[in-house]
């Protein structure tokens, strides 16, 4: 087409040519928000894991008096001058032809003890800025990292004296403790969460009992009362027994500081107890940096989060995404490719099925949080209350289905989710060339047969198209979550290894919910913000590579019917 | 992606009833073909039942909200004649208390009527009322003109599965009782541990008003003042955290004094509640004691409330209730502000104020009953005389809810005019909730329109340009890219729009705007520049267009940046925000339409983008190349011939925009204040309908009015939707089967 445009008319070409370019750059507009929103996301989302330099900087302060800090520079921004000026900065200290300020935002850690713990500092404030080698990035438990040079190590000795490391024994040890005591760690969590669990879930399954049996009591209640209650005695004991043993481990954790210099003349004590890992980003090689960001890394996929979500890593979301969206595929295809199956092989065009096409098309376009009330007021209220009244009566009146909770947030994707389903499913179906079934209908094979084993078996690509899309749909989904079952933060998984191992009625964490809480509901958005992004970008990556691959699926699928034609 | 497959075909009906099916083997494969039929057929058919089922569940939730109030009644219980002074419910609502003239005070069962425990308090009763608002503390007045303040309490026990109740009554505080001289009528409030008891004799005021009131312990350290008034008082209420008392007096006068310091109280405001020729029977405060309900011997209600504005404190008339006779009780609801009004012809009105719900009742055997009261939770309520109560039923679970209190302009309590306004709770419980859905369909309609403005435009020239000027080995690479677009979740677009643009936006507002200029502008210089290229250089990157334009749109958004502080200082005076706010008026939220329109127009550009895209590529080859075998140029082909016949499927496209815009709860969530404002002012934020739901929902009260509200603002969404969806179906529908006919 575009080589008759040479052969038009000039000038009229002209205006339409305005148009035409106007058109391209509609679409490569948009295209390219797409691609600066990945881009966006992957490097703020990457940086995150990086080891990136800590500065000791001195500066002049508002009051003109020379400050110290150190910390991690997260930030680069500039400001007019006029908004300089407003911001109550002091134009004196600007060169009078400077139109735009530099300011550096300084995240210097120690939140509890220093705050505020991020810094804005003006660049022409700044009189020195180094990277000395020794300076730590020390990762706690709670209160987020600290920054600052390490000066000593003390350890309590048995006797109550204190041992004091201060040479080039210092880090090796340092190291050494802290892989014990995060192995400590990990004993004292699975202690928590295996039998300290398992013997509160038997409590709770007695005193249900219990109560079952003072509310109608049968003619044995006494006996079988007595019976509990031996029970209940016994599996104190070995509770009492259990929490010996944590508290040992737990004292195991004690006993161990370090000394770390935060600014000149000022330092803090940190116990190793709550100390995670220590790192040394300034005086890393290039192979030493990869490894820290892979590790990193790992720890953003592996570990729970901590301080209200805006440290640590993000598994329970992980875990909760991925097992909502199982149970909501395992729904969604049957219904999904059964109707496909309707509206392709057995409907003619009636009104039946214009109406169907109609269902289907709304059910697409109805916003998502009108399934997120109807799944709240339907699966959960209603389905969830009668099912709590007639099987767990005796929990009542606290709700055991008749609360938000991973099977219904499952239920109420998988409605959202099933046009996806049946448009792909539709379009595999009406691939495949007719001489196929009619092949098969001319051999003497019933409809049934020819759908089970011809038709079925060439669509099952395009079924799992569909079911990838509805996935990563589901994935991305948010807002009818809030209501049917995700929470910011979960007290356990839903599967563990208590019977019936698959917790339907609990609730869940999910990464897009995740995304949304810790960027917007955490009390320091500030400091929870790298977070957000790695998190977004993991999301994005698990969507856009269910896309890329249902895409890939589809084309394949495309040349291999073209070669049956 | 598309949501339709590329044909239905459906597949010949064949009948091979041939000798090979008659054996058994055959019949069992017949019925099993014809119960596959039966289970497909009734498969496909859930998801025409899913969609019906929330329409359905939807409507059967929001149903009751507006079902009218019903009153029954509910029987009578006789007790010994005693002149009864106060009859009032527990909380409950199971046990009845009645204070007699004599001192007895008895408790009787509800539900059988039967005397549970009676106290003689000593001394005879002149007047008594309930303290407000939500311990069960009675304010006594014997006829030494002492006043004792006492409490009812009920104990439930349950033993072996029945309920039993016992009340018992104690002094309130260990103070016996305070003398309070000659006393016409009194109002106690109990307000933030605050007990304050005013009492009118004529003309004379007094107040007493203990801080530190505690339960149990004496009440200590009173401060006193008295007050004279010109003309003699009928009724004393006293008002909102004991901050103002209201004084009723016999010429139909209200005035309004300041209490808040004993020693300088003084009036701040008079009115006349009802003129010389009317008389006024009854006056009570709402609940929250914002507003005060004034009955005349006309059948009149008029609702005055307290607006403190500009032009200081003063008592407004907001609305009237006319019931056609004389009114003789007022009762106000304990927990709602709703009354209950009795008038002389035996029947009884049932007031919402604030929705303007009323519900009449005739009740034959009323004459002048003395007392009424409305238990706490507001299902029933009772009338004395001295021989018996006579009980009614009350079914007015939403009396907020009317469509003038969704739809109007509703005036408040406190507000100095009418206002459309959502604001659903609030910390304290004598709040008037407002239930106006205005603000958030405006908000709804805002936030779409803007979201609209940025993609239509975008998604519509994409369309026309991937569809009918691009090369088709680059079109195989254009809709994926797309598709991956239409999958970026909308959480992270609203979180980008809120953490990453928002200030971005609000920083380099002047920037972001040339941007929006310079990209336009740009594209048409390259045209223009294009155009003068001689052919053989053009030739070359035939179509590649898309390739060209990408480098242009990144110099001119770098540009535009570049030239936006410039622009800034000529035009704003240096900072465009002020300069929005004192020059043109307009205020500046940080998270505004304008953020919300670039993140949501990303969102509805895909769904458009693709439906357009195939309705226009789908326009039958043999029209494009008539149209150009005429002499039409591409482009006179294009706006001629398959923009026209493709138009029905570009408005389709556009009507699913509209409803994915309506309808997207995370980006408006994020990415605006979430402000029910009503305000279309582009740097301003609004609340849609849909984050409404998503803010409101999980911390609502089931099957309360604000729980169906919420619910009712959903099935708004889901028919808005359903509009928009089903037109765009039914006309790409008839686009499909017209492109078959061409």
């Amino acid at each position: 087409m575009a080589d008759l445009l040479n052969k038009t008319n000039r000038n009229r070409l002209d205006r339409n040519e305005v148009w035409i370019w106007l058109n391209a750059g509609a679409l490569a507009l948009s295209l390219c928000a797409v691609v600066f929103i990945v881009l966006l996301i992957m490097r703020n989302g990457l940086i995150h894991f990086w080891p990136t330099p800590i500065y000791a900087v001195e500066y002049t302060n508002a009051a003109g008096q020379t400050e110290k800090l150190i910390g991690e520079r997260v930030d680069i921004n500039t400001l007019s001058r006029i908004q300089y000026i407003e911001s109550g900065g002091d134009a004196s200290r600007l060169t009078d032809d400077a139109q735009v300020v530099e300011r550096w935002l300084f995240n210097t850690g120690n939140r509890r003890t220093n705050p505020p713990d991020f810094r804005w500092v003006y660049a022409h404030d700044v009189t020195l800025i180094e990277t000395p080698a020794e300076l730590a990035k020390v990762e706690r438990i709670e209160w987020g990292p600290a920054f600052g040079r390490i000066i000593e190590l003390r350890f309590d000795n048995a006797d109550g004296s204190k041992r004091i490391v201060n040479d080039v024994e210092l880090n090796p040890l340092l190291q050494n403790t802290l892989a014990r005591l995060n192995s400590n760690r990990e004993a004292i969590a699975s202690l928590e969460h295996g039998t300290i669990n398992q013997i509160n879930a038997e409590l709770k399954t007695i005193r249900l009992q219990q109560r079952a049996l003072n509310l109608d009591p049968p003619a044995d209640a006494e006996a079988r009362l007595q019976q509990l209650a031996s029970q209940e005695a016994v599996l104190l004991q070995t509770y009492l027994e259990q929490e010996q043993i944590l508290s040992g481990l737990l004292k195991n954790l004690e006993g161990s500081a370090l000394l770390l210099e935060i600014q000149s003349n000022a330092a803090r004590l940190i116990e190793l107890a709550d100390t995670l890992y220590v790192t040394y980003p300034n005086n890393m090689g290039g192979l030493e940096k990869v490894g820290t960001f892979l590790a990193n890394i790992g720890r953003f996929l592996s570990d729970n989060p901590r301080e209200a979500n805006t440290e640590g890593g993000v598994f329970p979301a992980i875990f909760g995404t991925v097992l909502m969206v199982l149970l909501m595929s395992v729904v969604v295809t049957p219904i999904g490719v059964v109707t496909a199956i309707y509206l392709h092989e057995y409907a003619s065009q009636t009104t039946l099925v214009r109406m169907l096409r109609i269902a289907v098309s709304n059910l697409a376009g109805v916003p998502s949080i009108v399934y997120g009330v109807f799944g709240l007021g339907f699966f959960v209220y209603f389905l969830g209350g009668n099912i709590d009244q007639l099987f767990y009566a005796d929990a009542l009146p606290a709700p055991t289905f008749g609360t938000p909770g991973l099977f219904w947030a499952s239920l109420t994707l998988a409605l959202l989710t099933v046009p996806v389903v049946i448009v792909s499913t539709e379009e595999g179906l009406a691939r495949i060339p007719r001489s196929l079934r009619e092949g098969s209908l001319a051999l003497g094979a019933t409809r049934a047969e020819t759908l089970i084993q011809v038709v079925l078996p060439m669509a099952t690509p395009a079924v799992l198209t569909g079911v990838i899309l509805a996935v990563a749909r589901a994935a991305g989904e948010v807002a009818p979550l809030m209501l049917v079952g995700v929470v910011k933060l979960a007290p356990a998984l839903p599967i563990d290894g208590e019977f019936p191992f698959l917790h339907l009625d609990r609730k869940f964490m999910h990464l897009g919910f995740h995304i949304y809480d810790v960027g917007f509901q955490s009390p320091n958005v500030e400091a929870a913000r790298p977070l957000v992004y790695a998190t977004a970008l993991l999301l994005i990556s698990i969507i856009v590579g269910l896309n890329l691959a249902a895409i890939t699926l589809r084309h394949r699928l495309e040349k291999r019917y073209r070669s049956y034609e | 992606m598309a949501l339709e497959p590329t044909s239905h075909e459906s597949p010949v009906a064949t009948n091979f009833n041939t000798s090979l099916l008659d054996s058994g083997k055959a019949s069992r494969r017949t019925l099993f073909d014809r119960t596959l039929r039966i289970l497909v057929t009734m498969g496909g058919s859930t998801v025409l039942a899913a969609i019906v089922l929330i329409f359905l569940y939807l409507l059967w939730t929001v149903a009751p909200a507006f079902a009218p109030a019903g009153i029954s009644d509910n029987g009578q219980i006789a007790l010994v004649d005693r002149q009864a002074r106060l009859v009032d419910f527990n909380e409950a609502g199971d046990v009845l208390m009645r204070v007699a003239a004599d001192g007895i005070t008895e408790f009787v069962a509800v539900d059988s009527g039967a005397p549970l425990v009676a106290y003689d308090l000593g001394f005879k009763v002149t007047q008594a009322q309930r303290v407000y608002p939500t311990l069960d503390i009675y304010a006594v007045l014997d006829e030494k003109q002492r006043l004792w303040l006492v409490r009812a309490s009920y104990d439930v026990a349950i033993r072996a599965g029945v309920r039993s109740v016992t009340p018992r009554l104690e002094a309130a505080f260990s103070n016996q009782f305070i003398s309070l001289g000659k006393t016409d009528s009194f109002d106690v409030h109990l307000a933030n541990d605050s007990l304050v008891i005013a009492s009118m004799n004529d003309t004379q005021m007094s107040m007493l008003r203990y801080d530190n009131a505690e339960l149990g312990l004496p009440l200590l350290n009173a401060a006193q003042a008295n007050l004279t008034v010109d003309n003699s008082i009928e009724k004393i209420i006293l008002g909102p955290r004991n901050e103002w008392v209201y004084l009723q007096d016999i010429d139909n006068s209200l005035h309004v004094y300041d209490i808040t310091d004993p020693n300088r109280m003084r009036e701040l405001f008079h009115t006349q509640l009802a003129s010389a020729t009317r008389s006024l029977t009854a006056t009570v405060a709402l609940l929250g004691r914002q507003s005060i309900l004034a009955a005349d011997d006309r059948g009149v209600i008029t609702q005055w409330t307290v607006v403190r504005d500009d032009l200081g404190f003063r008592m407004q008339p907001i609305r009237n209730f006319e019931l056609g006779s004389a009114i003789h009780t007022l009762v106000s609801e304990p927990r709602r502000k709703g009354i209950l009004a009795a008038t002389v012809d035996g029947y009884l009105h049932l007031i919402y104020p604030t929705s303007g719900n009323t519900q009449t009742q005739f009740a034959a055997d009323q004459t002048t009953p003395h007392v009424n009261a409305i238990s706490p939770r507001a299902d029933q309520f009772v009338t004395a005389d001295n021989s018996r109560l006579h009980l009614f039923q009350l079914d007015n679970p939403h009396p907020e809810l009317s469509f003038s209190a969704l739809w109007n302009e509703v005036w408040y309590e406190g507000y100095s005019e009418p206002v459309y306004s959502w604001q659903s709770s609030a910390a304290d419980n004598d709040f008037e909730p407002k239930f106006s859905l205005v603000p958030l369909v405006f908000g709804t309609l805002k936030a779409a329109f803007y979201a609209l403005l940025f993609a239509l435009p975008l998604a519509v020239m994409g369309a026309i340009y991937t569809a009918y000027f691009m090369p088709a080995h680059i079109r195989t690479w254009v809709k994926p890219g797309i598709e991956v677009m239409a999958a970026l979740p909308t959480v992270i677009l609203g979180f980008i729009g809120g953490l990453w643009l928002a200030p971005i936006v609000e920083q380099e507002l002047a920037s972001v705007l040339s941007a929006f200029v310079m990209v336009p502008c740009a594209l048409v210089a390259c045209a223009l520049l294009w155009s003068v290229l001689p052919n053989s250089k053009r030739e070359r990157v035939a179509g590649g267009y898309a390739l060209l334009v990408v480098p242009a749109i990144i110099a001119a958004i770098i540009l535009g940046f570049q030239i936006g502080p410039w622009f800034e200082n000529a035009w704003f005076g240096g900072d465009s925000r002020t300069w929005l706010r004192e020059v043109a008026g307009l205020d500046y939220a940080q998270r505004n339409a304008l953020v919300v329109g670039m993140m949501m127009g990303l969102a509805v550009i895909p769904p458009i983008f693709s439906i357009a895209e195939d309705a226009i590529h789908g326009v039958p080859q043999h029209l494009v190349n008539g149209s150009l075998a005429l002499g039409a140029t591409p482009w006179q082909t294009l706006s001629q011939v398959v923009l026209l016949t493709a138009a029905p499927g570009i408005f389709s496209a556009v009507m699913i925009g509209v409803g994915r815009a309506v309808g997207e709860t995370m980006i408006v969530l994020m990415a605006t204040g979430n402000t029910p404002i009503m305000d279309f002012n582009v740097f301003e934020g609004m609340r849609t309908l849909a984050a409404n739901i998503a803010v409101e929902l999980p911390e609502t009260e089931v099957n309360s009015s604000h729980y169906r509200i919420l619910f009712l603002t959903a099935f708004v969404l889901f028919m808005i939707t359903f509009f928009f969806n089903t037109i765009a179906e039914i006309v790409r529908e008839r686009l499909r089967s017209h492109y078959g006919n061409l």
